[in-house]
């Protein structure tokens, strides 16, 4: 009960089919959770519990991925490959994975993947960003210039470039077929947007190719890529964690014990209570069409589910 | 599954001879008396009465037969009418279905377009922080208007400075040949007198408005 209690969910990711999700903790585990069961008309408690819980790795998993076929974890130090198909068939025993990556990365924080040329993007603490081609597994260049670890990544599919945001409070834009870096944003020296009492780390990075949503110990903000500047600043209290750009708003999540919906001109639309006090990831199922909700997980053993965006359906727990 | 449908048979013929036992009772009542009144020997009356009594129940016979068959044709528009509603009502399903799918596009398209502006209007408000073109090209103008005025004066400023370093120059290198002149002058003294009074003139004034 007692680890229940201190268990924290650090990342999801659902399976290319829509119908799993995959949660990481800090203790190491992924749980899988049947969405089509839990969502389906005889749902009970059991169907919110994973249908299989496994340890990855020996570190809190941070980050999880989701390629076609495989679920990418990355652990301390190791990123490793789980089948998709055999999750599914829930091979319990000795699961190994397909692949761990040769490269030693100390506390990996994000990953993110270029579908143009197969290769993902791995933050870490080593203030770099290494690209890994995804065929062979082997480590194609490293992206040298934060003066701090590595929070956040994202990738700039339109323009085949990576956005990465650090503790040192700069948002660098690579291109990652120079592995140069194109820009580097100091997001805390723009007064709009500083917040010198929360610090300025960037935790949360995301993009939609024109625009750029950055936030952690700077007041979250969105800027237009072209120009390089600040376009809004949302009046949220707690520093985010994780931003999306969903349709036409943008939800966004970090230490309030709630879901922001915003619009991009800079207004909070909604402000949706969840159960952990501190959220640390949300993930929208895109891959399916019936199973299309909103998952929240953090500092807590619950992750809520959103059928509809405006209120919290049930809850997974692990 | 014979059994059953044995069953339901039977029960149906049950009813309906429950409900048409008048009717079914009269038929054989009929056939019975009209056999009876065939061999009969009774009196002619009698069989008249009969006769008419016959007549009567197969009346009632053909009276009921009618009203059964009048229930099945209304039954029968009442299916119809039926059929029809249900059709109807099918269309209408499928088309406000249509419709719904219709909206949601719609919603999509507006949600798109809802982005688009606040997009827009995310950038105008950056670009309206910015100054105004024209304003910017005006004041360009007037500097460089400014500009080109300094520098004209101080052309001038420096032309008329080279000229007044010229002039003293030339007073300056004047002065030194008088005075080289001057200094030779004692040899000559006594030798030139007219020349000294020409001379003498002219370094006098100069030399009593030094003093």
């Amino acid at each position: 009960i007692e680890r229940l209690l201190h268990m924290s969910v650090f990342s999801q990711s659902f399976s290319p089919c829509g119908k799993f999700l995959a949660a990481g903790n800090n203790y190491g585990e992924i749980a899988l959770f049947s969405l089509s069961a839990a969502l389906g008309p005889d749902a009970n408690e059991l169907s919110q519990k994973p249908i299989l819980t496994f340890t990855a790795h020996e570190g809190p998993v941070f980050s999880l991925l989701s390629t076609d076929s495989h679920l990418l974890s990355a652990g301390n130090g190791e990123i490793s490959a789980w089948s998709w198909a055999e999750l599914i068939k829930k091979c319990l025993c000795a699961l190994p994975p397909s692949l761990r990556s040769s490269l030693e990365i100390p506390e990996i924080n994000a990953m993110a993947l270029n579908p143009a040329d197969n290769s993902l993007a791995v933050g870490g603490g080593d203030n770099n960003v290494h690209i890994m081609d995804l065929e062979n597994g082997a480590f194609k260049s490293v992206l040298q210039g934060h003066t701090d670890y590595i929070h956040c990544l994202s990738v700039r599919e339109r323009a085949s470039e990576v956005l990465s945001g650090g503790e040192d409070g700069a948002v660098r834009i690579w291109d990652t077929r120079t592995s140069q870096c194109v820009h580097c944003v100091e997001v805390y020296k723009y007064e709009t947007c500083a917040r010198p009492q929360h610090g300025k780390w960037i935790s949360c990075l995301t993009t939609d190719s024109d625009w750029m949503l950055c936030g952690g110990g700077p007041s979250l903000s969105l800027w237009h890529l072209r120009s390089m500047s600040p376009t809004s600043v949302f009046p949220l209290s707690g520093c985010q964690r994780q931003a999306t750009f969903y349709q036409d708003m943008i939800l966004t999540v970090g230490e309030g014990q709630c879901v922001s919906h915003c619009l991009m001109g800079g207004e909070v639309k909604a402000q949706i209570p969840c159960t952990p006090h501190s959220i640390n990831t949300l993930a929208i199922n895109t891959n399916s069409t019936e199973h299309r909700v909103l998952t929240v997980g953090g500092s807590s053993d619950h992750i809520d589910v959103f059928t509809n965006l405006s209120y919290k359906a049930f809850s997974l727990r692990f | 599954m014979g059994a059953v449908t044995d069953d339901e048979v039977i029960r149906k013929r049950l009813l309906i001879d429950g409900d048409g036992a008048g009717d079914d009772r009269r038929i054989n009542v009929l056939l019975k008396s009209f056999t009876k009144w065939c061999n009969s020997p009774a009196t002619p009356e009698e069989g008249f009465t009969q006769h008419q009594r016959m007549h009567g129940t197969l009346a009632q016979c053909e009276f009921s037969m009618l009203k059964t068959l009048m229930v099945y044709d209304m039954n029968i528009r009442e299916m119809e009418n039926y059929e029809k509603i249900y059709s109807n009502i099918e269309e209408n399903i499928t088309s406000a279905h249509e419709k719904i799918s219709e909206c949601k596009k719609e919603i999509q398209r507006a949600k798109r377009i809802r982005k688009n502006r606040q997009e827009y209007d995310a950038l105008a408000k950056v670009i309206q922080q910015h100054p105004d073109r024209h304003e910017t090209l005006k004041q360009l103008e007037a500097l460089d208007k400014e500009l080109q005025q300094l520098s004209d004066i101080k052309e001038n400023v420096d032309a008329k400075l080279e000229l007044r370093k010229k002039q003293f120059h030339v007073l300056l290198s004047t002065i030194q040949e008088l005075q080289q002149t001057l200094d030779k002058l004692p040899c000559h003294f006594p030798l030139d007198d007219d020349k000294l009074e020409t001379d003498g003139n002219n370094q006098e004034s100069p030399m009593e408005n030094g003093e």
